[in-house]
């Protein structure tokens, strides 16, 4: 007997007990569905993630201290960044397009009505060309600000929005950390899914910060753009060895660039879904077993004809075949079934929450194929069974 | 045709041993009818599974078309069952789900017979033994006598070298039993070479030869006038 002839066989088999057959899937069906919509979602909300990091710049990088090899209370050691390090990177690295100090402290910023916490970010106009920041209204900081020390201040979208209301927040005065300055800049509220985390930022002339927080000559981090996304790495190394130079202190300052911090959210995001998807797939297996289940059964239900079967010609192996095709056939429907089920279930989820699910033409694949491998792994027991029967103690049972 | 020689079958379920067939040697020629009598355990439901290659013999030779069966695997058993020999039973054993046609079929099928040619021998079959219009019917929309009918036309659709009979007339009435073998004798007066198992003898007179069984063993070989 020929496949085909098995195929519309098992069909048959199938067709003969329409409901049992129903709920005897349903077990792969909400499994393949399940592992479907949430590799959609992870997918899509690691795509969406990434996409928003290179919006900050794939070009940029940034330079810490490694505090790990000091001992604790060890604050000054010689080997923080200085005004003169930014001189002397600028110097010698010439791949280096834009280079901004950092510090950085949360304070609460006060404003005429209302006030609200903030990440309060001393730094220089570069600031704004290495992080992409786009200027609503008024503008960034300027050369002249950080030379002078100037109290003005550059509020985000967010915060702006929250001090203000809808009142002009340009030329109004705030205090942070009870020093007064002035916003003479607004920057674009960014829709951004990394803004969940509420988090609001003020920019200040570094040297205003440092006054603010009394704090002198401090500054906790340098980062950098490059002209090119492929300079990134070269630029980030010689920063990094001017720095052991300059500071003796070889391996004791970090780089990183947001290309290897995109690879690790993209690897982390990666793990968390097969992670779950995982998870899901325990109902796969779940359902697996149901179709083992459901199988013997058949079998059990079936000796007769399994008998008649066998006595007309029927090889041991056409007997598998025909039972083993059944539990793949059983397994495959209910995969179809869940993968319809969880690209419409992803969509719905996407529409709801806002978020574009990616399904991608071998999660599908993949699915289905492994629901028809959860047939052949579920199936081979029952089948076997079957298939080892004796033609005439078949016969014999009613 | 069927030449078996010295057969024995011992059944053994625990201490207790049961010899099935003890030392039986028959033969059967091509274009024969014969039936095999006896009371239940005599062996008559032994030799017919050895004879119809869903049993082996523990000893003992088995010659079907000359060639030796008797030591065969299941998937050749199988195969010989399937080419070689058609089972027609007490209880006709068609698949309730499939009509007259597709039953009839089902040996085909195992043959790797194409549907085309399938369904014409299945209809021939069926038309044999006067069936023709009801091969698109159901075993639940058919009388007992024409179940027992479309078996034989299954057992037919093969050509096979032997039919064998179990009983065939168990499950029937006087009149349906009577038409019936009125078809086994018109088969074999074709050419179909018959070995018929009953416990009945108005049934077993039908054939042209009586085998008598009793405790395992060929009792007596009679001639039908």
């Amino acid at each position: 007997m020929n496949l085909w002839e098995s195929f519309l066989v098992a069909l048959d088999g199938i067709r003969a007990n329409k409901l049992r057959s129903g709920l005897t899937t349903l077990g792969i069906v909400i499994g393949i569905a399940a592992v479907i919509a949430v590799v959609a979602i992870g997918q899509g909300g690691r795509a969406l993630l990434l996409a928003e990091m290179e919006g900050l710049g794939t070009n940029m990088f940034a330079v810490h201290l490694d505090w790990r090899q000091d001992s604790l209370g060890e604050l000054r050691t010689g080997r923080e960044f200085t005004a003169q390090d930014l001189v002397a990177i600028r110097q010698v690295v010439p791949e280096i397009s834009h280079l901004a100090p950092i510090s950085a402290r949360t304070a609460v910023v006060r404003g005429p009505r209302s006030q609200g916490a903030a990440q309060v970010v001393g730094t220089t106009g570069d600031y704004a060309e290495i992080r992409n920041l786009t200027v609503a209204r008024g503008r960034f900081l300027a050369e002249s600000d950080q030379a002078g020390g100037r109290r003005v201040a550059v509020l985000d979208g967010e915060l702006a929005r929250e001090i203000f209301g809808r009142q002009d927040p340009l030329g109004q005065r705030v205090t942070i950390h009870g020093v007064p300055v002035i916003v003479v800049g607004v920057l674009e509220e960014k829709k951004s899914l990394l803004d969940f985390l509420g988090m609001r930022y003020v920019y200040v002339p570094l040297r205003t910060w440092q006054y603010i927080f009394h704090e002198p000559a401090v500054i906790h981090q340098l980062e950098g753009a490059t002209a090119d996304r492929e300079q990134v790495a070269e630029a980030l190394q010689k920063t990094l060895a001017v720095l052991e130079r300059r500071h003796d202190a070889p391996g004791r300052y970090i780089g990183s660039s947001l290309e290897q911090e995109m690879e690790i959210v993209g690897q982390a995001t990666g793990i968390i879904t097969l992670v779950v998807g995982a998870i899901a797939g325990i109902s796969l297996f779940v359902g697996g077993v149901g179709v083992m289940n459901i199988m013997l059964v058949s079998v059990t239900e079936r000796v007769r004809e399994i008998g008649i079967r066998m006595v007309v010609g029927a090889r041991r192996r056409d007997i598998l075949v025909q039972f083993l095709i059944e539990a793949v056939v059983l397994c495959l429907l209910g995969g179809l079934v869940g993968v319809l089920i969880g690209v419409g279930g992803a969509m719905l989820i996407a529409k709801l929450a806002n978020w574009p699910p990616l399904i991608s033409w071998w999660t599908v694949l993949l699915a289905v194929v492994f629901s028809g491998a959860v047939g052949v792994f579920f199936g081979i027991y029952p089948a076997n069974q079957a298939a080892r029967l004796d033609p005439i103690e078949a016969l014999r049972r009613e | 045709m069927i030449k078996a020689e010295n057969l024995w079958k011992i059944y053994r379920s625990g201490t207790i041993e049961v010899q099935a067939l003890r030392g039986v040697s028959l033969t059967v020629n091509t274009g024969e009818f014969v039936s095999v009598m006896g009371p239940s355990g005599s062996g008559k439901s032994t030799l017919l599974n050895i004879l119809g290659c869903l049993d082996r013999p523990d000893a003992g030779t088995y010659l079907l078309n000359g060639r030796d069966v008797s030591g065969l695997n299941a998937d050749a058993l199988a195969a010989v069952r399937n080419r070689h020999l058609g089972f027609v039973f007490q209880n006709y054993n068609l698949l309730p789900r499939l009509d007259a046609r597709r039953n009839v079929e089902l040996p085909l099928v195992y043959a790797g017979v194409d549907s085309r040619s399938r369904r014409e021998l299945a209809l021939k079959a069926l038309s044999r033994v006067g069936l023709a219009d009801r091969a698109d019917h159901l075993p639940t929309q058919l009388s007992g006598g024409q179940n027992q009918r479309v078996a034989i036309a299954r057992a037919l659709v093969n050509r096979p070298a032997v039919l064998l009979a179990d009983e065939p007339t168990g499950n029937l009435d006087t009149r349906t039993s009577a038409e019936i073998m009125d078809i086994f004798r018109a088969l074999n007066r074709e050419g179909v070479t018959i070995v018929l198992v009953t416990h009945e003898r108005e049934i077993a007179v039908y054939a042209r030869r009586i085998l008598h069984f009793r405790d395992g063993m060929l009792q007596r070989d009679e001639p039908v006038e």
